[in-house]
């Protein structure tokens, strides 16, 4: 096992940059998620690391070495593909031997190291088969195996699981994140699905428009995200954008909504607007944090119900508020109406400022 | 539409054939009519051809005309497959070089055409759109069209009278869509195979070598048969750049049947038979290839 260091990495098409400037650590034994939506960059990133494509520039290392020139089979890496991407015409036991036979082992060796492998993802039934013979689960798992037969320095995942139903995915997302421990893999892993980064990964690094934009522990990106991007991206229901004007009433700091009412600020709320670059400023809140009042109570702002959702466990209501939706989540017991004017208490201890300008946290 | 109950469709296994519960369906028996018809069309003038093959000299020539051969004989094959004899000689001579000039077009055609078809596929380089559809130019053009130019080349060359200006001059029309043919089972297959075996220690060779031969297997052998068919059949080619006896292919040879003074029809069809055996042949044993799915099972679509 190996760490992986991304240095200052580039990546442009023409005038296009995929991947712009983009530095990180992935330590050994750590399982990394690349997050983000479509065309942030995150493919190209593992594509790079791996070798499939020349990077513009920048400087790739794995273990102690720099790896930008090299080729893919000399990285001592391992990759899974979104298609699994099995030999079609080779059965399972020889799509597993492939890569050490491309290492010129012996065939013992090979043969011992296959049936090990097959045997710890628990398919030695299935070596005669051709991949089309197997389900999609079976399909990902001999994806997997021909990954770790060869013990690699470095595993990249370029978004496994997203071809799998859903209850398969839920399955094989504990598979691999046992893996992980069982074998205290380097991953990298690539997926568009924030929940399978906040739920697997040590870290994720969330990535948009070619940037890195936070990298950082899930509990630390979801309770302090650096930007309006990252807030409204991680979580789900993903937090509440509220924008608002901030000015200072009898030397208070107040938040004042387009419906013309006014939230004041705690001190050290206040403190983060003073720093914003101008009167605009974003409320962000998760839907847990705020809370939703039939009648108007001191310090709740008004709104308006818009829809309204039980899951069951919780119902979620999505209200009007200052031109923005907001996403609240209430006991189902509680009983609100589409249409129905509410009032909405927000927490000051756990809600997040961002400049309306720059789109930035703002901090204290 | 059905008045019959859903549940009864249900209890059938899914290999049972839900009949039609219609009366008669004048779209479907229109159209095997026309099959019928189609089949009749092609499959009676090579029946005829095998028949009279069978029959004497004397009897190909009766009218009305024998519809079954009386007295079969196999005599006209063994005259022509006989090395003792001038007919056999010069026809196991033609066998020879049709063979010999088909097979060398089709190696050629698919050793250049594999890689071509490939870079074409797989690479981005300059003026790629462009050499493409060069590719195709040639193809435009109906082939007499080039017959004089080609002639004074080959002459130029120093190949007429030679195999080789016809394996030239056979690759020009077989290359180019040889190469549209494999470009396009090149582009079916998922590049991720690749990438996935150049990380598991393959060279970009080997990936090629390992991964995506086999799969473009079917490809090849299509491209291969494609040309070597139309190498095989070509006349007008043949009949211009080769002047000497012992030189020609079955298609100019076969008009030695044809006398001054009387046509040889048994063994004219006799010969043609034989001259049709590899190519079906050829596509009997080959035809699975065609119809194998081609990267199923490979990915998840």
């Amino acid at each position: 096992m190996a760490q992986v260091i991304l240095n200052n990495l580039v990546k442009t098409y023409g005038a296009v940059y995929a991947v712009n400037n983009v530095s990180l650590t992935v330590n050994d034994g750590e399982f990394v998620a690349l997050v983000g939506p479509s065309g942030c960059g995150k493919t190209t990133t593992l594509n790079l690391i791996a070798g499939l494509i020349p990077v513009t520039s920048g400087d790739i290392v794995i273990g102690d070495r720099i790896v930008n020139d090299l080729d893919p089979k000399d990285r001592d890496i391992a990759m899974v593909f979104q298609n699994y991407a099995l030999y079609p015409n080779k059965s399972v036991y020889k799509n597993l031997a492939f890569p050490l036979q491309m290492r010129r082992l012996s065939k013992d060796d090979i043969d011992q190291k296959v049936r090990k492998a097959a045997e710890m993802l628990d398919m030695s039934h299935l070596l005669e088969r051709k991949p089309r013979e197997l389900s999609g689960g079976q399909q990902q798992r001999v994806a997997l195996g021909r990954a770790l037969v060869r013990d690699p320095a470095v595993f990249l995942m370029d978004e496994p699981l997203s071809n799998l139903d859903a209850k398969l995915r839920v399955q094989m997302r504990s598979e691999i994140k046992r893996f992980h421990q069982d074998f205290e893999a380097t991953i990298v892993y690539v997926t568009h699905d924030q929940l399978e980064a906040v739920t697997m990964a040590d870290k994720m690094a969330v990535m948009s428009g070619g940037f890195l934009q936070q990298y950082d522990t899930p509990a630390q990106v979801f309770a302090n995200p650096v930007n309006m991007f990252v807030a409204g991206f991680i979580g789900s229901p993903a937090m509440s954008l509220i924008p608002l004007q901030a000015s200072s009433v009898d030397g208070q700091t107040v938040l004042t909504g387009a419906e013309g009412w006014v939230m004041p600020l705690s001190a050290e709320n206040a403190r983060k607007v003073a720093k914003a670059s101008s009167k605009k400023v974003v409320l962000g809140a998760r839907h847990s944090t705020i809370k939703l009042h039939k009648t108007q109570v001191p310090g709740s702002v008004p709104a308006k119900a818009y829809t309204v959702e039980p899951t069951g466990d919780v119902t979620f209501v999505q209200a009007f508020l200052s031109g923005a939706i907001v996403n609240i989540s209430v006991p189902p017991t509680v009983d609100v109406a589409p249409d129905e004017p509410v009032w909405l208490e927000f927490d000051q201890e756990r809600m997040h400022l961002f400049d309306g300008e720059t789109e930035l946290a703002l901090k204290a | 539409m059905s008045d019959t109950p859903e549940i009864e469709s249900a209890t059938e296994t899914e290999f049972a054939r839900p009949r039609s519960r219609r009366g008669f369906d004048g779209w479907r028996w229109g159209g095997r009519l026309f099959l019928v018809m189609m089949l009749v069309y092609t499959v009676v003038p090579m029946a005829w051809m095998l028949l009279t093959s069978l029959k004497t000299g004397f009897a190909a020539m009766q009218f009305p005309p024998q519809w079954w051969p009386k007295e079969p004989t196999l005599v006209n094959y063994k005259k022509l497959l006989d090395p003792s004899n001038s007919v056999g000689q010069d026809f196991l001579h033609y066998l020879w070089n049709s063979l010999f000039v088909s097979t060398t077009t089709t190696l050629l055609a698919v050793l250049v055409a594999v890689p071509a078809a490939y870079a074409f596929s797989r690479f981005s380089f300059p003026g790629r759109r462009f050499l493409f559809f060069a590719v195709l130019l040639r193809n435009m053009f109906p082939a007499v069209i080039f017959l004089v130019p080609l002639f004074i080349l080959m002459r130029m060359l120093g190949l007429v009278n030679t195999h080789g200006s016809l394996i030239l001059t056979y690759l020009t029309f077989g290359l180019p869509l040889a190469i549209w043919l494999l470009k396009g089972f090149y582009d079916n297959i998922p590049i991720q195979l690749e990438q996935a075996a150049r990380i598991d220690g393959a060279t970009r060779f080997q990936a090629f070598i390992y991964v995506v031969m086999p799969l473009s297997t079917p490809g090849i052998i299509a491209t291969a048969i494609y040309s070597f068919i139309g190498a095989w059949n070509e006349y007008i080619y043949a009949y211009t750049f080769l002047s000497k006896n012992e030189q020609m292919t079955l298609p100019v040879g076969i008009q030695r049947f044809f006398s001054e003074n009387t046509t040889d029809w048994p063994g004219l069809m006799a010969a043609s038979f034989i001259m049709s055996v590899p190519v079906v042949v050829l596509f009997l044993v080959l035809q699975r290839y065609f119809v194998r799915a081609l990267t199923e099972g490979a990915v998840k679509h």
